[in-house]
């Protein structure tokens, strides 16, 4: 089989620090390669690097045999190359069908022409977003589907996706690989990057692993396993603690005093008549398709939305009954959100590690005139880089040059540092490795353990059911069923899910 | 502490906005070194110690309204009725002070003034939620309508009589150095403090590079909103009063120049991005001197005054071009509302 890309001997430096080294990678024509890595390895500046977003430092990029230099993102698409990124780029002011047409529009466009033409784009790809409806009004996933759509809306060679899967829901991720192999029947090579290693096995021809720069081994999927694959990855063996493996004998925490409870909340389409409690010293996992409200009710107890007057229901916080109108309300009373899209209201891009850590612990303090140093502030988050095991390839590194599974644990930390007795984690482990997301799921275990009331959400089965002490669904803006550890089951929690 | 803890703690901290300003604040230097060394050749006179003074004189007006819109700025607002706040709250006062006030009562009172238009602003943008450039466009046009319509009606409002004291101010000087330049240096070190060191600083900081993120972890948005454009009415009021000292008089006729648009040229050219985040107080010295060599040099040449402006404009394009060229911006970094 022919390469449709090369690369030889390539490094990309960032101010004399490598991202990757000396990697000689190939993707073939009509194949889905996945890659795979920690958190850092490399595997997004690669990738970008055949987008057109980065020159390459040394060594050469081959496009079907010839030696080529990307300029910009508008160079690869004229290439045949198309790439969703790790971290959503839509327009938010602008609609659904609007962003898939955009870069293409025409001298006059009609709104209606284009609507109708995504209507159909999107129902092709069964992704079930509205095409009129604004961006900025979307969650996580129906973001991270426009994005797909926009990318196969084109009719490129080469598709790359960065983590599409990481917020979908099994019923879209499932949408998404037939989407995949489509793509690849009708000749289009694939590179796919994901930290959940069943998708890789399952749907790859064959596996590329980075490690710290450097490519370890690609081979076909068949002759790896998912030891085989963390290994690589790593380096050592992971055993124990990972999700997937040690469940079985666990037993829940029991439950303290009730922390939170929400009765009948509602608020416009989103959330209706929703009922829940939380309580200390446990974790509740709430699980539900995309659309299902869930972060909607959490970010009405966090004071992040705002409910209309006349939007019922009541809230009690440790007994309490509370109607936060700004975070800041709600952070006072020890909660914390922790986003599930961390570009939009999670990571203060231009400043460094330790400064937006240190935000948090700044901005629940209340005197606006108290005096700080950069000293405090790094003494201060120190600890946590240390126990989130942030890494980048410089100290000084501002946060938006970190890779996305570091800027996670970096928005985890902001909200760690604030001390809060009710945490909410929004898709906690979005884009974090393995090995990372066994480390976060140990420290929710362990907020939970010292008696912090914890909600999960999650789209993702294994790590609602290795978590949660209670498992919550919702549905069409509202909890539909409650389950505890012993009557979970994979099956029961999708069919709550979805009837 | 130690001084260098100090100096490296804060150089640490603004280290990531340093690096990516390091290339416009470079080119703006150069390009200041160039206007400089050109008028020294022209202009025998200009670099002569006396005129330097009065350049730098000059600026420091320019110079104390730009520290105040810098800290709008900075946190992704804009306050584009600082001139209007200027004339019309030093104006009033002295008005009031000629018919019967206490020079001094007089003083409180504009200043109480100035203090409640920011209120005005800031609740606004907090509260209604209207787009910083709307609400202090509008409110500009409010504030110097109110002024003429109701407290004077000259434009020009001269020191009230017997005040020797308030225009000898603007005559003193400190250590050799005129009073405006010494109140221009006091206050970017007093800016400069708040900024690296103090709490609310960092939060502006937070609340430019990513307002929703700042709210979500609990930022107080609303009084940081309200305070910010309080401060800045306040700075104008003391630009105003330092003006006027110098010049024995107001000219409200100065909310129809281009003034508003020198300070906001100011604090492009020192390097503050106007999507908000960015900057330090260097930045606007830095923009200061520039753009007062440019003035003072093109106004020796007697230049006419439009040219001036088209000056004034291609070096902002210029500078504009030339960091976009220096300092591409790549699609994942990028922002809406970028420069
Ligand atoms: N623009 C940049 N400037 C400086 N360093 C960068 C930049 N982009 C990435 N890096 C660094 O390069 C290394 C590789 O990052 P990359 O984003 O490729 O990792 P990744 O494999 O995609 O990780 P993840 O799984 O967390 O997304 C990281 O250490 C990161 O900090
Ligand atoms: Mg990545």
């Amino acid at each position: 089989m022919t390469d449709i890309i090369t690369f030889r001997r390539a490094t990309k430096e960032f101010r004399g620090n490598p991202a990757f080294k000396d990697v000689d990678f190939s993707l073939r024509k009509g194949e889905i390669h996945a890659l795979l890595g920690e958190n850092g390895a490399g595997k997004s500046t690669l990738t970008k690097v055949i987008a057109g977003l980065y020159s390459l430092t040394s060594g050469e990029l081959l496009i079907e045999g010839e030696v080529r230099t990307l300029a910009s993102p508008a160079d690869a698409l004229k290439a045949g190359i198309a790439m969703v990124f790790q971290e959503t780029n839509l327009v938010p002011s602008m609609t659904v069908a609007q962003n898939i047409f955009l870069g293409e529009e025409r001298f006059f466009n009609r709104l209606r022409g284009i609507n109708i033409l995504a209507q159909q784009h999107l129902q092709r790809l069964n992704f079930h977003v509205e095409p009129t409806t604004l961006v900025s009004t979307l969650g996580a996933a129906k973001k991270q589907m426009v994005e797909i759509a926009r990318a196969v809306h084109h009719s490129a060679r080469v598709f790359i996706f960065d983590e599409p899967t990481a917020t979908l829901t099994p019923e879209e991720k499932h949408h998404f690989f037939e989407l995949m192999k489509r793509l690849k029947a009708e000749g289009a090579s694939i590179i796919f990057i994901s930290h959940a290693l069943e998708e890789a096995l399952a749907v790859a021809d064959r596996i590329s692993i980075l490690r710290d720069g450097a490519l370890i081994v690609t081979d076909d999927a068949r002759t790896f396993t998912r030891q085989s694959i963390i290994q690589a990855m790593v380096g050592r063996q992971l055993t124990g603690e990972l999700y997937g493996q040690a469940r079985g004998a666990r037993t829940a925490r029991s439950p303290g005093s009730a922390v939170l409870s929400l009765r009948n909340v509602s608020m416009g389409k989103a959330v209706r008549s929703a009922s829940l409690t939380v309580f200390a010293g446990q974790i509740a996992g709430i699980f539900g398709l995309v659309g299902a409200g869930r972060t909607e009710m959490m970010k009405i107890a966090a004071g992040i939305l705002k409910r209309d007057f006349f939007d019922g229901g009541s809230i009690r916080l440790g007994g309490k009954a509370v109607r936060f109108r700004v975070p800041r309300d709600a952070v006072k009373h020890g909660v914390a959100y922790i986003t599930e899209d961390r570009k939009l209201d999670g990571i203060f891009e231009a400043m460094g590690i330790a400064q937006n850590i240190f935000m948090g612990a700044l901005m629940k303090h209340t005197n606006p005139a108290s005096i700080i140093t950069m000293r405090e502030a790094r003494e201060c988050s120190a600890e946590w880089i240390e126990m989130l095991k942030v890494r980048s390839i410089s100290e000084n590194a501002r946060v938006v040059e970190l890779s996305g599974g570091n800027q996670q644990k970096v928005v985890i930390a902001k909200s760690l540092i604030q001390n809060p007795s009710l945490i909410i984690f929004d898709e906690p482990t979005r884009g974090v490795d393995v090995g990372a997301i066994g480390e976060i799921h140990q420290m929710i275990a362990k907020l939970a353990d010292a008696g912090a009331a914890v909600v999960v959400i999650s789209s993702y089965l294994p790590e609602i059911l290795s978590l949660s002490d209670r498992i919550l669904v919702a549905r069409q803006g509202r909890i539909v069923e409650e389950l505890t550890v012993d009557e979970a089951t994979e099956e029961r929690i999708m069919y709550a899910a979805v009837h | 502490m130690s001084q260098g803890g100090i100096s490296t703690g804060s150089s640490r901290f603004f280290l990531a906005a340093q690096r990516s300003l390091r290339s416009q604040e470079g080119i703006v230097l150069i390009l200041a070194a160039a206007a400089f060394t050109v008028f020294s050749f022209l202009l025998p006179s200009f670099l002569s110690a006396g005129n330097l003074i009065a350049l730098v004189r000059s600026v420091s007006i320019l110079g104390i309204l730009a520290l105040g819109m810098a800290l709008v700025v900075i946190a992704r607002g804009i306050d584009v009725s600082m001139i209007a706040t200027m004339v019309v709250s030093v104006a009033w006062a002295f008005v009031l002070a000629r018919t019967g006030y206490s020079f001094n009562a007089a003083l409180l009172i504009g200043c109480l003034f100035a203090l409640t238009a920011g209120l005005g602003i800031g609740l606004l943008i907090a509260y209604g939620e209207v787009a910083p450039i709307f609400a202090t466009l509008a409110a500009g046009s409010v504030i110097y309508g109110l002024g003429r319509t109701f407290f004077f009606q000259l434009e020009m409002q001269n020191v009230p009589p017997g005040n020797e004291w308030f225009a000898e101010i603007g005559r003193a000087s400190f250590l050799g150095l005129p009073i405006t330049i010494v109140a221009f240096a006091i206050l970017c070190l007093l800016l400069h403090g708040v900024l690296t060191r103090t709490r609310f600083g960092w939060q502006l900081y937070a609340m430019g590079s990513n307002p929703a993120a700042a709210r979500t972890t609990g930022a107080p948005m609303r009084p940081m909103i309200i305070a910010q454009y309080m401060i800045s009415a306040v700075v104008a009021y003391l630009a105003g009063l330092i003006l006027a000292s110098s010049a024995s008089a107001i000219n409200a006729r100065l909310f129809n120049s281009t003034m508003i648009y020198d300070i906001l040229l100011v604090v492009v050219l020192g390097g503050i991005g106007l999507n908000g985040g960015n900057g330090r107080v260097r930045n606007v010295i830095l923009g200061t001197v520039f753009v007062g060599i440019l003035l003072n040099g093109m106004t020796i040449l007697n230049i006419d005054y439009t040219v001036q402006n088209l000056v004034k404009g291609l070096v902002l394009l210029l500078a504009i071009i030339a960091d976009s060229v220096v300092n591409p911006r790549d699609e994942q970094t990028s922002q809406q509302g970028d420069l």
